[in-house]
């Protein structure tokens, strides 16, 4: 018999009907049993300072460093950064730090002010690599910690927090095109799964329209990092700071095409954590100004 | 079984002619003499471009590479001047089989400040129906269409001296270029319809794959309207102010088939895709004589092929809107080719 899978359409976006058909549709995948799954915390921190880039956009690192400090301290609720890392990852861990890599990249200011930390809190060196890349950069590590820079993406709609992990298919392209809702399943890749102990984002400069490629006209400074062990109600709310920008810009809702059905997805369908804006208990920190929220 | 060394010497030597003529096909390159400058003020052009072709433009760009082979590409010059006191710039040449495929990049956003770069194209326009720029100029940003050429030329940072240079770029670039029309089926798209909707030509759209197209308007992951390099395609909302001031927007998509089978075809695929509950005693072909429209959520939509044109309307208040904006650009088809029969 003829195995007809229905196709997924605009008209399910609009009844509310993405995750339903999402799940169905997706082949070899138990949705049913993944959907309302939750991670352990639903804590989004924003911390922002407005002095993080000059007018210039340079970064100035000390900021940097400062608001890494605040973010892990508010985050953890530890009372120093030492034993805020220590709450997160071991000092045997072996670490990897996963920035994004292309088209409006996470700042090397940030890569550089997270190494230093660890070290500071008494990880050894050698055991922090840099592990954006193939299957073999998350498969010699135990631990890792997400670094996506916040940017919308043309062919997800979103190209933040979910994409962060496609290199480690090793065929990332098999998400560009139909596939794109199933980029949840790219932190369930068995060398991936459970790995992911701290997801910060570079909110310093974000791109808020999908491009292909950046356009200065949509980068502006929001100066914050933003951090979560959830990485569906981060991306939930990078998400929504993204929405809300490009509201801001053109004076009326510009909604991103396509859809970011990926972050509804890792919810619905892969139970990632949660997609829920009202679930998800958001703390703010520092510069107030068009927190977009 | 053994294979005499004579048998053996012969496929070899078939082998490497094919081989030689396959290079040979993909060596073969448009290419274009623009002579861009050497130096400008603090910056320095390199002696040769980084070559990306579609082999290897996903190592170049990633994901954004989709967009180009979206359309007729041939391949991509990369240039960085580079400088000791200020910031890089980028210049991207992006080379394509057709005027309508740089156009086309250019179309997916019209923002930015107009800039004419050349005599020509101060004086010339697209058509008489509808004008569009050929440069914008946003923070560092210069994009181009120019005849077959689309180009990206960008300053990393922003500085007067810097924008001065991206012009300078983009008027080398531009110069000795035909300024060559737009794709004739944008032509086909009216700009009013009864004086009630307005085409919003700031926001209309050439393209061919149906990845571009979710990007602007989104349709289904699946390609189900079979869009491909052979097709020509057009978005564009048309947009009416109500009595009370509220803002209704229709969004209308032209596609040219490469022949009426295709069009069809594509029709019965999108039609049971995107109307599954409407699939009873459907055929394609009861299209051709009148529109047929659909009731769907909250809104209508419509559609009616014309040879190797299907034209469909999203989002429509009423049925009436519907068919008043597919009558009225597929009555410009026909205009022109009642003219060329004439």
């Amino acid at each position: 018999m003829k195995n007809e899978k229905k196709k997924l359409t605009r008209r399910d976006f609009i009844r509310g009907t993405v995750g339903a058909t999402l799940g169905a549709s997706l082949v070899g995948l138990n949705w049913s049993k993944a959907k309302g799954a939750t991670a352990g915390s639903s804590l989004v921190t924003i911390v922002r300072d407005k002095d993080a880039m000059d007018a210039a956009k340079n970064v100035n690192s000390d900021v940097v460093k400062n608001m890494l400090d605040q973010t892990l301290i508010k985050f953890t609720g530890k009372n120093s950064v030492k034993d805020a890392w220590l709450s997160l990852v071991k000092p045997s861990d072996k670490i990897g730090l996963v920035p994004t890599p292309h088209l409006n990249p996470t700042h090397e200011e940030l890569v550089t002010a997270v190494k230093s930390s660890l070290i500071e809190s008494g990880i050894p060196e050698e055991n922090i690599s840099n592990a954006q890349g193939g299957p073999d950069k998350p498969k010699a590590c135990t631990a890792l910690i997400a670094l996506p820079a916040l940017k919308a993406h043309w062919l997800t709609g979103l190209g933040t927090v979910m994409k962060i992990y496609v290199l480690y298919t090793g065929n990332a392209r098999q998400y560009h095109e139909q596939n794109n809702s199933k980029l949840g399943e790219t932190w369930t890749l068995p060398y991936v799964k459970g790995k992911t102990k701290l997801v910060l984002v570079d909110a310093l400069y974000p791109l808020c329209d999908k491009g292909p490629q950046p356009d200065p006209r949509y980068k502006w400074a929001y100066n914050g990092l933003i951090a979560g062990t959830d990485p569906v109600a981060v991306d939930t709310v990078c998400l929504k700071i993204i929405m809300n920008k490009r509201e801001a810009l053109r004076g009326e809702p510009w909604p991103l095409s396509p859809p970011p059905l990926c972050v509804e997805a890792a919810d619905k369908v892969y139970g990632l954590g949660t997609s829920q804006i009202e679930n998800i208990k958001i703390e703010h920190y520092g510069w107030n100004e068009d927190l977009l929220l | 079984m053994r294979i005499s060394s004579k048998a053996v010497s012969s496929v070899s030597i078939i082998i490497i002619l094919i081989l030689a003529i396959l290079a040979g096909v993909i060596l073969k390159m448009k290419t274009t003499a623009i002579r861009l400058p050497e130096t400008l003020g603090p910056w320095t052009k390199p002696d040769s471009p980084q070559i990306v072709t579609s082999a290897n433009i996903f190592d170049y760009m990633d994901g954004a590479g989709e967009l180009y082979i979206g359309y007729r590409f041939n391949h991509l010059e990369v240039y960085e001047y580079t400088s000791d006191s200020q910031d890089d710039i980028l210049v991207e040449l992006y080379f394509m089989d057709t005027s309508d495929d740089a156009f086309g990049l250019l179309s997916l956003d019209w923002g930015g400040e107009p800039v004419a770069l050349s005599s020509a194209q101060e004086n010339s326009s697209t058509s008489s129906k509808a004008q569009f720029s050929r440069a914008l100029y946003g923070e560092g940003l210069l994009r181009i269409w120019s005849d077959e050429l689309y180009a990206r030329v960008m300053a990393y940072r922003e500085t007067p001296e810097a924008k001065e240079a991206v012009l300078t770029i983009g008027r080398a670039i531009a110069a000795n270029q035909k300024n060559l029309p737009g794709p004739e089926i944008v032509e086909f798209l009216s700009p009013f319809i009864e004086s009630e909707w307005r085409l919003r030509k700031d926001r209309t759209r050439f393209f061919r794959s149906y990845l571009v197209l979710n990007s602007i308007y989104y349709i289904s992951p699946q390609n189900i309207l079979d869009l491909d390099l052979s097709v020509d395609a057009v978005t564009a909302p048309y947009e009416k102010t109500t009595e009370s001031g509220d803002r209704e927007r229709i969004r209308f998509l032209l596609v040219k088939y490469i022949d009426p089978d295709s069009a069809q075809q594509a029709l019965g695929h999108f039609h049971e895709a995107f109307l599954p509950e409407y699939k009873k005693g459907f055929s394609a072909a009861s299209a051709i004589q009148e529109p047929l429209f659909f009731e769907v959520e909250d809104s209508w939509l419509g559609y009616r092929l014309h040879g190797s044109y299907l034209a469909i309307v999203f989002d429509c208040p009423d049925q009436e809107s519907a068919r008043k904006i597919i009558h009225h650009n597929i009555s410009n088809i026909k205009e022109k080719e009642e003219t060329i029969e004439k």
